[in-house]
């Protein structure tokens, strides 16, 4: 045994004239404070010591900023605080606004990353039924969200067509008598598209989002045919076929009738996500210029989602956290070096982030707010009816942990539903200003946790914060974001930024 | 001499044992209060098994054994560091947030619970709701927690 002794900068801390703050030193000799208004100010460490303790005089060029902000006590308008949080925190007065519905288990493709409970195309009790479907739009309608958005998903859901066109119709004979706002989206692979079925979308201004994970032999790798004849798409042949063909064409189909529609393509236009196994970590580049040359403007990286993985699927396409947030790093810089050039296109994390961070709104994300969206910011209807909080707690069930299913259609109210224990508890257990850890970190204002996520990998709602993923990996995009900006001498970066944050509703359009 | 400059000169003091790929603490809870010393250990939770011990009335030991079994000393000295900043850190946040508790109770209730002082883009949205919701046949302002809802 050895006897060390550490000689550590002391800081002095003079609390009577502080508001409340959270901060974190995000290198470069810079400290990055928050609070809970989601107000933040990058200082020099030296004038964070100063601020500290007292002796930041009026001054000083930093204090007029900063009392606007709301971080020192005697300049504090406790009434503007509490507005801007109740701006921020909006949703928290309002009630679920996204209704997943799983209008099929049916899928065609057999993805190395799905979690989904898929199954093959010739199943037939695999399908939403047009008395679940009523009954699950009912049911969107209770909620006290004043905008409601219907996902479809699946499986594939355009598999199951009918149930989609069932929704959308009867959603639209309820919209007469309702005050809400509704919207439809449809997330698909594409494969079973026809120019029937796209067309009948763009009619009823469904949002079309589909995946792409990158150039062709990656996205193919990434999301191969179930290899049966019977799974294989309408009229394409099975042999040499490829997934990514059918993505763009369809890509290109879309983005050139909603032109031909008169349709605003800032607005309207295909959306995509991207899922990044170990094979996209070194083709940084080469994906964000694919995007760009379909001119896509928006990039959304997602990490895997690494829980019930084998070990061998595990070690062909997983990564380390760390591994990710490097191959973000440079998907985040590269983009902002295209936008340096003019450019457009942003990357849609980053993005939510910064909408957090730079406007005095919430972009109501549902899986990055506080607290979490599950229950009381989405549900999830699954094809036979049983409801969860989320397309996740659907995975769970799956995996046999029942008490995450809150109703069943046509049995559980809205009431009986969005108070379910179950939601209460991922309420709980995601409210961050109560959290270990997250109470006291910078990142608290913008952050979100994932209690059904934490579930699956370590059975306990709450984890413990440093060792899940999502925490890694949320706290190194805010890191990168605030580090851009502390390097931002020119305010160029923020600039770029800016814009990334800013919103058209589509009905401008 | 600048203002920073002095503050520069203060500093702290900790000392700690590095014994068989372990760092040890033994903190005294007049200097680092308890929730400190909690709030920094749990943020090691991913690298370290952590262990907490009462060496002594008033003193909380905390015991962190690294996760990587290879980790050297220099590797453990860095690890005592980062320990130690970090509960400094968690002094100084004790220190805010008791001090602004008060405040951030009164701030919180009113943006959520009392009645509101509202700004005007907000009084302007809620009269628009208003009217909106004027005739409320989907029971819409009801609370969901109503049980007649
Ligand atoms: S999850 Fe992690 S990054 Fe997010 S607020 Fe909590 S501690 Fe911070």
């Amino acid at each position: 045994m050895s006897t060390h002794t550490l000689t550590l900068p002391h800081r002095v801390v003079q609390t009577d004239h502080l508001g409340f703050f959270r901060y974190t030193d995000i290198g470069h000799g810079k400290v990055v404070l928050t609070n809970d208004a989601g107000e933040w100010s990058i200082l020099p460490e030296a004038t964070f010591r100063a601020f500290l303790a007292g002796q930041m005089g009026t001054d000083h060029p930093d204090y007029a900023p900063m009392a606007a902000k709301g971080f020192f006590r005697d300049a504090l308008d406790l009434d503007d605080m509490a507005a801007k949080i109740r701006r921020k925190r909006f949703y928290a007065a309002q009630g679920p606004h996204l209704h997943v519905m799983i209008t099929t288990l049916r899928c065609n493709q057999s993805c190395r990353y799905c979690h989904a409970s898929r199954e093959d195309m010739t199943k037939s009790d695999v399908d939403m039924s047009p008395e679940v479907v009523r009954h699950a739009v009912d049911m969107a309608f209770c909620s006290t969200s004043p905008y409601i958005c219907f996902e479809y998903t699946g499986g594939e859901p355009t598999a199951n067509m009918e149930a989609i066109q069932l929704a959308v119709a009867y959603a639209n004979h309820k919209k007469k008598t309702s005050p809400k706002t509704v919207d439809h989206s449809v997330v698909t692979n594409m494969s079973f598209m026809n120019e029937e079925v796209a067309e009948w979308l763009m009619d009823h201004e469904v949002l079309v989002c589909t995946s792409l994970d990158g150039p062709k032999d990656l996205h193919d790798w990434n999301r191969g045919w179930q290899k049966r004849e019977y799974n294989f798409p309408r009229g394409v042949p099975m042999a040499g076929s490829s997934a990514y063909d059918q993505v763009l064409r369809w890509m290109a189909y879309f983005n050139r009738r909603y032109i031909e529609r008169g349709k605003d393509p800032d607005l309207w236009h295909i959306d995509a996500l991207m899922t990044t196994t170990r094979r996209s970590l070194p083709r940084a580049r080469e994906i964000v210029d694919l995007y760009v040359e379909l001119g896509l403007r928006s990039l959304k990286i997602r990490p895997l989602n690494p829980y019930g993985f084998a070990t061998k699927t595990w070690r062909q396409i997983g990564y380390t956290m760390e591994e990710y947030l490097a191959f973000y790093e440079e998907v985040l810089d590269y983009i902002i070096e295209l936008n340096l050039q003019g450019v457009e296109i942003q990357e849609g994390t980053a993005a939510i982030f910064l909408q957090k961070m730079m406007t005095p709104f919430d972009p109501n994300y549902v899986d990055i707010r506080s607290p979490i969206g599950s229950g009381t910011g989405q549900v999830a209807y699954n094809f036979d009816g049983r409801i969860f909080p989320s397309d996740e707690g659907r995975m769970l069930a799956g995996m046999g942990s029942d008490f995450v299913q809150i109703g069943t259609l046509g049995e559980t109210s809205y009431a009986e539903m969005i108070g379910h224990p179950t939601v209460r508890s991922l309420v709980m257990s995601s409210y961050l200003d109560a959290l270990p850890a997250c109470h006291s970190c910078f990142g608290a204002p913008y952050c979100g946790v994932r209690p059904i996520n934490n579930f699956m990998e370590s059975g306990d709602l709450f984890a413990q914060r440093p060792n899940t993923p999502k925490c890694a990996e949320h706290m190194g995009i805010m890191r990168l974001l605030f580090d851009r900006l502390a390097q931002d001498v020119e305010g160029k970066v923020e600039a770029i930024f800016r814009r990334w944050t800013i919103q058209r509703p589509r009905d401008d359009a | 001499m600048s203002e920073a400059a002095t503050l520069e000169r203060q500093t702290t003091e900790l000392v700690f044992e590095l014994q068989q790929g372990r760092v040890f603490f033994a903190l005294d809870e007049d200097l680092y209060p308890r929730d400190a010393i909690f709030g920094a250990a749990y943020l090691f939770v991913d690298r370290c098994w952590v262990f907490l011990t009462r060496p002594a009335d008033g003193q909380v030991g905390v015991r962190l054994r690294a996760k990587d079994p290879s980790a050297d000393e220099a590797t453990l000295t860095a690890l005592a560091g980062e320990f130690a900043n970090e509960l400094l850190n968690q002094v100084v946040r004790i220190r805010v947030a008791e001090s602004t508790a008060q405040i951030r109770e009164f701030y919180m209730a009113k943006a959520f619970f009392a009645d509101q002082a509202q700004s005007s883009i907000d009084a302007l949205l809620a009269e628009l709701d208003a009217e909106e919701l004027a005739e409320d046949d989907l029971a819409i302002e009801v609370p969901w927690e109503d049980p007649d809802a």
